[in-house]
């Protein structure tokens, strides 16, 4: 009898040191097709394992871990990432490799399923295998306004990537699984970026995809003097200042700083978003935020169904009260 | 020089987000497509700018051709607002589904790229709007076995010594970053590279005589076998989101603040 092929959860740090963000949820969702199927999860690391790695894929019930650490895995490199990832896959020949998505992910994952002839599909929010073994999966479209269901079947790969705020991580039933940890070598000296790097991008301080609190506004504020009212609540309520993308089309901003689908993917404690109407473009940055407050003066505004707190209002009166407020 | 630029027709976008906020989004009898049949077709945002990152490539002196190709079930419309916008050749590959699977779309653009003549570059959007998907491009990259430059807000060219090679300001997580690669290579626009030109009433007009090539999967000597979809729509839904927003109370808006920030150290939301 041939053995099942694997489910394969692939992560990496994105911030050296770091545990990678979204591995939990990916090994969640892996878990359960490799139950529905009957087939092993590997959780397999480029680079260094997490300190806590060992604890994590017992927790997430992963049935082995396996680990590819090369200098050449040290700092991110597609082309490199990939060769490594290429390699392990022609070797294990697994039938779904799941990534938490991220800009890193989204440049990789699409690249290896063209490499291995793999099918693959993006802003992933589920998948269920049906009693046949075929899997079905579910992704957003239009940015979150509507989600597909697709037929996976005709190709004997498939590679998958998560989206960031599609599920919630739960441990393994039936308590944590002993994995094995492999360490698998891959020949990566030849390789190398076909990108040359000529200016590195320099972060200007910390970034909103780590920040706990984030304060972002929106058109509501009217113009870009009233974009001050935003930074002053930020720094009052020790966070960081987002916006919505007509903020940066129209220069109020820079680009660093817009939230959602096509801008940064944040998952603070708290997201305060003032003037924003609640497009699925802008949420699909923020509302994996655990609490959400919205200020907007229209009550029907589509940001409301996302919120925890909301104050219908004028946000421009409504803020220089709050700056006072939070520093009380 | 060659550039060709990938241009896919989507629903405006903007329109369905205006249905979603008013709650008015709906599927079809079919399952799968959006009923509302007062959405535009347009071009894609991000493929619109692909398509200026061409122009102002030419317009900063670039001796070159600029081509758009499309798939898709009756593509001539956004062909002939490309030709409007200064396209030199226009391709219309066609593709009967409705919403063709991924890598059957990147399997014909690479087959039509390769049996035209090829390109030193090929642009592409970020992502379509309408599946948000952004694969289209690693595919043909790695079909036709070229680099990839992705969320490019800058494209300038540079030749020395019969080299061509390209200089790309990338939009990245931590700022900009500035990378160079050598042609051929395929390079996805971001929404940073700024405002599209629009076509003057002229171009508009003489662009109507345009007539797109005509390609079909038959004329690239495409066998079933590979275009066999991998990844099938079954059914398209309008998910709900459940709210559960406590709207503060308050007269002014000192009080309403006040409450505000009172309820979230109550729950523990900030110190
Ligand atoms: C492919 C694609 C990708 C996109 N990516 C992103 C993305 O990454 N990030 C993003 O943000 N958007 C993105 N968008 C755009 C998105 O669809 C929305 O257009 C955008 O988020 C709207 O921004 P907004 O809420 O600031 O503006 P609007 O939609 O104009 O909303 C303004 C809101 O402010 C309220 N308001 C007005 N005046 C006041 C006042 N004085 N006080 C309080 N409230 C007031 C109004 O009631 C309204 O709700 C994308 C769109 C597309 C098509
Ligand atoms: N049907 C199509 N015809 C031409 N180009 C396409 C098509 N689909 C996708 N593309 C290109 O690939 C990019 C990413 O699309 P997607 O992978 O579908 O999100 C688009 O912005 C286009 O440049």
């Amino acid at each position: 009898m041939t053995e099942a092929k694997p489910v394969v959860v692939c992560t990496w740090s994105e911030s050296q040191g770091e545990f990678p963000v979204g591995a939990e949820e990916a090994l969640t969702l892996g878990r359960k097709v490799a139950n529905a199927l009957g087939t092993r999860l590997h959780w397999l690391v480029l680079g260094t394992l997490p300190e806590t790695g060992m604890e994590t894929a017992g927790r997430f019930g992963a049935d082995g871990v396996d680990q590819i650490e090369d200098a050449a895995l040290e700092a991110f490199s597609a082309d490199v990432y990939l060769n490594a990832l290429a390699g392990y896959c022609r070797q294990e020949s697994p039938m779904l490799v799941v990534f938490s998505q991220s800009v890193e992910t989204r440049l990789v994952a699409p690249r290896l399923a063209g490499r291995l002839e793999a099918g693959v599909l993006m802003n992933g929010v589920d998948i269920v295998a049906g009693d046949d073994g075929g899997l079905q999966a579910t992704a957003s479209a239009y940015g979150g306004d509507t989600q597909v269901v697709y037929e996976l079947s005709g190709a004997a790969c498939y590679v998958f990537a998560l989206a960031a705020n599609a599920l919630q991580a739960e441990p393994a039933e039936g308590g944590p699984t002993q994995p094995g940890c492999r360490s698998i070598s891959s020949d990566l000296g030849g390789v190398e970026d076909r990108i040359r790097v000529v200016e590195e991008a320099r972060t200007e301080g910390p970034r909103l995809e780590d920040a706990d609190v984030i304060v972002s506004g929106g058109r509501g504020l009217g113009g870009p003097e009233n974009y001050g009212l935003i930074e002053r609540l930020a720094e009052a309520l020790g966070g960081l200042a987002g916006a919505s993308r007509p903020l940066v089309d129209e220069g109020w901003v820079d680009s660093s700083q817009q939230v959602g689908l096509t801008g940064k993917i944040t998952r603070p404690a708290l997201y305060l978003a003032a003037g924003i109407s609640g497009a699925s473009q802008h949420m699909a940055g923020c509302s994996a935020a655990k609490t959400i407050v919205a200020i907007n003066k229209d009550p029907d505004a589509a940001i409301f169904r996302y919120a925890r707190f909301g104050i219908v209002g004028d946000c421009l009166e409504i803020l220089p009260e709050l700056i006072q407020a939070a520093k009380q | 020089m060659r550039i060709v630029v990938c241009v896919k027709e989507v629903l405006d976008p903007d329109a369905v987000n205006n249905y979603a906020l008013a709650g008015r989004l709906e599927i079809g009898e079919d399952g799968k497509s959006l009923t509302q049949t007062t959405i535009p077709r347009l071009m894609n945002g991000f493929d619109e700018q692909a398509l200026e990152a061409a122009l102002r490539l030419r317009d900063a002196g670039a001796e070159c051709r600029i081509g758009v190709v499309s798939v898709g079930s009756d593509p001539a419309t956004i062909l002939k607002h490309a030709a409007a916008l200064g396209a030199d050749e226009i391709a219309a590959v066609m593709m009967e589904e409705p919403s063709p699977d991924y890598h059957v779309v990147a399997t014909l653009l690479s087959s039509y790229l390769s049996t035209s003549g090829g390109a030193d570059i090929i642009l592409c959007g970020r992502q379509a709007s309408d599946d948000d998907q952004g694969v289209v491009p690693a595919l043909i990259c790695e079909a036709l076995g070229i680099p990839l430059v992705t969320n490019a807000r800058a494209v300038e060219l540079m030749q020395a010594a019969g080299e061509t090679a390209l200089r790309i300001t990338r939009v990245t997580p931590d700022g900009d970053e500035v990378v160079e690669v050598s042609c051929p290579a395929v390079v996805t626009v971001s929404n940073e590279l700024g405002e599209p030109r629009y076509p003057t009433a002229a171009k508009k007009i003489a662009a109507r005589r345009m007539k797109p090539e005509i390609v079909t999967a038959e004329s690239l000597s495409l066998s079933a076998e590979k275009l066999r979809p991998r990844v099938v729509a079954l059914r398209q839904f309008v998910p709900t989101v459940s709210g559960n927003c406590e709207f503060v109370d308050g007269e002014t808006p000192a009080e309403l603040a006040s409450a505000l920030i009172a309820r979230l150290r109550q729950e523990s939301v900030i110190s």
